[in-house]
């Protein structure tokens, strides 16, 4: 009995994929599709350039399926994938680690002063954006980025670290003081 | 929430997919590439085997009547039973031949080449666009 390609595993249906299936394939990239355009777009690509991006990374996504293994995930693969030709893609316009500082704008907080990811993204700096992405969106280790991005290891390290730092404050917002009025009289 | 929780707070939100509302359009514009793509790889390895199969013919119809005359001078010369073997093939291959004129192949004059110049210049081709693909490739990873 034929199992329904969502009750397929991403291995199975990206070896079904390497033999020409392009259902199978539809199936991959209506799992996995928004997690890339996502990443695409934490990166710093706008939306337009994002999904053409992703696009082009499955589109050869399927025509290297046949070397995709199982030993990640599926989704680790593609992000790589579309993370790396992103960067390309980039690099062809303008050497994208020049340090510049976002322009101030005010964030989107939700009542008790939190912000999603991806507005949080937005308060950092475009190294630490790239940085931060590749580490923990596309799953690339920080000797990888340093190859990718030709930056120095340690200014790597240092992106991720103040990115993360960045990240954290704007995600968890420092409590209000409200300790020191409440123990008064 | 310490700094040492934090990398893997991150990494789940990083693993928590944005859904889009479009994402539809986006599969659909996806498919209707990959078919693109195929249609196109389909129609120029169709070409290409067209081409390399006329071409084929040609160069083998030659060798056959070489072959078949020489084998015909050979058994001419043995006088023995393998003449009607050649004959045969001999017939074969004029059958071949006749069949190519009808169908207007055979006659067919592919510009001052010979047909090893077209060949050669034929694989040239190929493997210079094989070439261009595999740098293409090379590129985009």
């Amino acid at each position: 009995m034929v199992k329904p390609l969502r009750d397929l595993h991403d291995v199975e249906l990206a070896a079904l994929s390497a033999a020409g299936g392009r259902r199978e394939f539809g199936e991959l990239v209506r799992r996995h599709s928004p997690a890339v355009r996502g990443l695409l777009r934490r990166m710093g690509a706008q939306p337009a350039l994002a999904d053409d991006v992703a696009q082009d990374a499955f589109l050869l996504a399927f025509e290297k399926c046949a070397e995709f293994r199982g030993e990640g995930t599926f989704g680790a693969w593609i992000k790589r994938i579309a993370a790396r030709l992103y960067l390309k893609r980039r690099s062809k316009d303008a050497r994208y680690v020049a340090e510049v500082e976002n322009d101030d704008v005010a964030p989107n907080v939700d009542s008790v002063g939190r912000m999603d990811l991806d507005e949080a993204m937005k308060g950092l700096t475009e190294p630490e954006r790239l940085c931060v992405s590749l580490c923990h969106g596309a799953g690339l280790s920080h000797p990888e980025i340093a190859a990718a991005i030709n930056l120095p290891l340690g200014t790597v390290k240092s992106h991720v670290k103040r990115g993360l730092d960045k990240l954290r404050a704007r995600l968890q917002p420092e409590p209000v003081a409200h300790g020191s009025a409440s123990h008064v009289g | 929430m310490s700094v040492d929780e934090f990398d893997p707070a991150i990494e789940r939100l990083f693993a928590r997919a944005p859904a889009f509302a479009d994402s539809a359009q986006f599969e659909a514009d996806l498919a209707a590439k990959l078919n693109k793509s195929s249609r196109f790889r389909t129609m120029a390895l169709s070409v290409a085997g067209l081409v390399g199969g006329v071409i084929a013919v040609r160069e083998v119809l030659s060798v056959d009547f070489n072959f078949a005359s020489s084998s015909s001078s050979a058994s001419a010369g043995a006088q023995s039973a393998g003449q009607g073997l050649t004959m045969a093939g001999v017939d074969g291959a004029q059958a071949v031949q006749s069949m190519l004129d009808r169908l207007g192949v055979a006659g067919m004059d592919l510009g001052s080449m010979g047909g090893m110049q077209l060949f050669w210049a034929t694989a040239g081709l190929l493997v210079a666009l094989l070439a261009a693909g595999v740098v293409k490739l090379s590129q985009e990873i």
